[in-house]
């Protein structure tokens, strides 16, 4: 029995009437209904058998008479299953069960709902507004079906942040909303006692572009993919990529063998550059410029190769729904080849000079120390997880594309630090050029002038669900799809792999010196564009304080007891 | 233009610092904004700097789609320069909002904040575009237009009328039977 017949059969006998149905779309997809009183027994029972939490998805399903969904997805990577709960809300009634006190890392998923839908829920710890800000209009929920995509309400004159007071025996720090460690806007608000940082509150949600918005009012099912490229400007192929798969999981697509291989090629293209500048950035955030000036010569090559390919140095433009728009034939695989190998060459020999070199050792041991037991609390995904032993990588764990084809390994580190996420980075750049040259070896030996897209059968039905991962350079990417009407999905969710990680940095930061706050945030490689743009409304609201000070108490002795 | 231009030149005489501003950009802009200090492209051959705080600047380097909480901080960025100063809008987005300028969080580009004086199209700019729009702005370059005579259209108009010509002159030819003489009408 699978590891999905055995979940629906417990569910089933535990929930007894509350639940509803289950349905396994594709291998490895779970898609079940409940009702709503049974949301947290469900989620905790899922919860209780190694499941990790992924993401909350809030629509309007008002149209259809059922009120407000609401769907909350886990992932379970031995077993290759992704599982989504929904349930629905009448809509003058739309309060759920917070998942926030048993899960920790729901909670913004669940603030985000409260700000853009005007659900609520019930018990949650810290139920203030994350994305919307201070004048926005109360009772004005923009993800709503009524409100029209270009709302704009006047803005309030001179609002100011509503930060919270420092803790006694502390000063405030502010870093942001433009800094020169952060190349996007975000501020945080840090709090010192003399040169240690004893917490700090995150405001961010910026960059909140209303894209989700966008899909489900104006933008057709073949739009999206080149707006979501757009979502990121570092890993705009991901979030093409990841959208493209979850329609075709929903609409039962099966795309050319081709098309897949192209497609890893463009990703791993994609991870490499971004490991390159992560590197960059990383050594000029810690004053040792050498490091920022090699890697990024080395990576420039990455990048006209990419417009060799693509026509476009980022925004490659090669998704559709079904297939990929241009092909890599036998010249354009040789010109990577020369490429990859000439960069693997450049990257070992700048590989010994970091992993050697005190100046970074001392910089970056034992900085933004997080145990495994915190990383696997707060979900953390990605290299940032990888640093600290936790074994997870979507392309392994839940294989998209022809992932499931080609040899590669997931580099782990166990130091718990930033250090452990250089060397994790540094290590997966040479795993990235490994599974480039195997796709090639695959695409040469694949028949030729084939077509490189297939075409939809007639219009998507409405009702579908989709779950897609892709593992981007910064961790796994979630995108959920819910097909609609009109040509255009009716719901559409982004998760980026910034979106757990970030919530986890006040915790990284707890009792280290402020001098290293620049890298301890940049070791994320925060990508504040693919987290705050995805959802819904407004400049960040006041207030994302993460953990109070009596937690943030708790969380340092626990740290140090486990030191 | 030209009275901006030789004040621009006046005002800008030495090495220009520019300070980067991401009013709610999605990277790509960012990127290849911090690109242009690399080996490859290496600006600071022009003097140009970027540096880590507005006051300390001559020029903003504006990407992104304004979005609506970082107004008020790219007009509070742009008061902090000291003037005189140039703003340089960089990529779709900071022109005219991109393909979100008229969403619920967006302001729709960098004009609707503060003043533009030069826009680098792209989306993103390549790194050469981005030196070249500010290298234009200070000077460095002439711009890389026709001259108002029009003198580059004579030519090819010309050469259009020629070609429809021989069309014309083709069809009729041929229809007269007189393969030959075509081609010496053709080549006057």
């Amino acid at each position: 029995m699978s590891r999905g017949e055995e979940l629906v059969r417990w569910l089933e006998k535990e929930l007894g009437g509350n639940f509803i149905s289950a349905e396994a779309t594709i291998p490895g997809r779970l898609f079940i209904d409940l009702k709503r009183e049974a949301l947290s027994a469900a989620a905790a029972g899922l919860m209780n058998r190694g499941a990790r939490y992924q993401v909350g998805v809030g629509y309007d399903a008002r149209k259809s008479g059922q009120g407000f969904g609401l769907v909350h997805t886990f992932a379970f990577d031995k077993d290759s299953l992704l599982v989504a709960l929904r349930t629905f809300a009448p809509g003058d009634d739309p309060e759920f069960d917070s998942l926030t006190p048993l899960i920790p890392g729901a909670g913004w998923s669940e603030r985000e709902y409260q700000d853009l839908l005007g659900l609520k829920f019930r018990d949650h710890p810290n139920p203030r507004r994350l994305v919307l800000s201070d004048d926005w209009p109360e009772g004005i929920y923009p993800l709503r079906r009524e409100v029209p995509h270009d709302l704009m309400p006047p803005a309030a004159e001179e609002v100011a942040f509503r930060l919270d007071e420092a803790p006694p025996g502390t000063s405030i720090v502010p870093f942001g909303p433009f800094h020169a460690s952060l190349h996007e806007p975000a501020h945080f608000s840090v709090y010192v006692d003399g040169e240690d940082i004893k917490g700090c509150e995150y405001r961010g949600f910026m960059t909140h572009r209303g894209i989700e918005k966008l899909a489900q009012t104006e933008l057709t099912y073949n739009d999206v993919p080149f707006v979501a490229e757009r979502i990121c400007g570092i890993c705009g192929s991901v979030h093409s990529v990841n959208y493209a798969q979850a329609v075709e999981a929903a609409a039962g697509l099966r795309i050319p063998r081709r098309a897949e291989f192209i497609r890893m090629v463009a990703l791993e293209l994609e991870r490499l550059h971004s490991h390159l500048l992560w590197l960059g950035v990383a050594g000029h955030l810690i004053g040792f410029d050498t490091v920022f000036m090699q890697a990024w010569r080395i990576r420039e090559k990455i990048m006209w190769l990419a417009e060799r390919l693509t026509g476009n140095r980022k925004t490659y433009g090669m998704v559709i729904i079904g297939g990929v728009r241009r092909d890599i034939n036998q010249d354009r695989s040789e010109d990577i080849r020369a490429v990859l190998k000439e960069v693997e060459r450049e990257m070992l020999a700048l590989e010994k000079a970091i992993l050697k070199d005190r100046t970074i050792h001392r910089r970056t041991r034992g900085v933004g120390y997080l145990s495994r037991e915190e990383a696997v609390k707060w979900n953390l995904i990605g290299p940032v997880a990888r640093a600290r032993g936790v074994d997870i990588d979507a392309r392994r764990d839940h294989p998209y594309a022809a992932y499931d084809e080609v040899q590669f390994e997931v580099p782990l580190a166990d130091s718990g630090d930033v250090w452990g996420t250089l060397v994790v980075r540094v290590k997966e750049v040479y795993e990235a050029i490994k599974i480039i040259n195997q796709c090639l070896d695959k695409l040469e030996k694949l028949p030729k002038n084939q077509p490189l897209a297939v075409d939809l059968e007639g219009p998507i039905p409405s009702g579908r669900q989709g779950l897609s991962l892709v593992e981007a350079p910064r961790g796994e990417a979630v995108h959920y799809v819910l097909t609609g009407e009109d040509n255009r999905p009716e719901r559409w969710r982004v998760r980026a792999p910034t979106y757990p990680n970030l919530q986890a940095v006040p915790s990284m930061l707890l009792n280290n010196k402020l001098a290293d706050f620049p890298i301890i945030v940049g070791s994320i490689d925060p990508c504040i564009s693919c987290t705050d743009r995805v959802l819904v409304v407004e400049r960040s609201s006041g207030k994302a304080k993460l953990l109070s000070r009596q937690e943030l108490e708790n969380l340092s002795r626990g740290k140090r007891s486990k030191k | 233009m030209t009275i901006f231009k030789k004040l621009a030149g006046r005002a800008f005489r030495r090495s220009v610092w520019v300070y980067h501003c991401n009013s709610g950009a999605c990277n790509g802009c960012d990127i290849e904004i911090l690109n242009i200090l690399t080996p490859y492209y290496d600006v600071e051959r022009f003097g140009i700097r970027l540096v880590g705080s507005p006051r300390q600047a001559d020029a903003i380097l504006l990407s992104g789609a304004v979005t609506r909480p970082t107004l008020p901080l790219v007009k509070k960025a742009y008061q902090a320069v000291p003037a005189p100063k140039l703003v340089f809008a960089i990529g779709s987005c900071a022109i005219g909002g991109g393909c979100w300028y008229d969403t619920y969080n967006v302001t729709g580009g960098g004009e609707k904040a503060i003043p533009v004086h030069y826009f680098i199209p792209g989306c993103p700019p390549r790194p050469e575009a981005i030196i070249y729009g500010v290298a234009l702005a200070l000077g460095l370059v002439d711009k890389k237009v026709a001259p108002v005579e029009l003198k580059q259209m004579e030519f090819p108009v010309d050469m259009y009328r020629r070609a429809k010509l021989f069309e014309v002159n083709n069809v009729i030819y041929k229809l007269l039977g007189e393969e030959e003489d075509r081609l010496e009408f053709g080549r006057k």
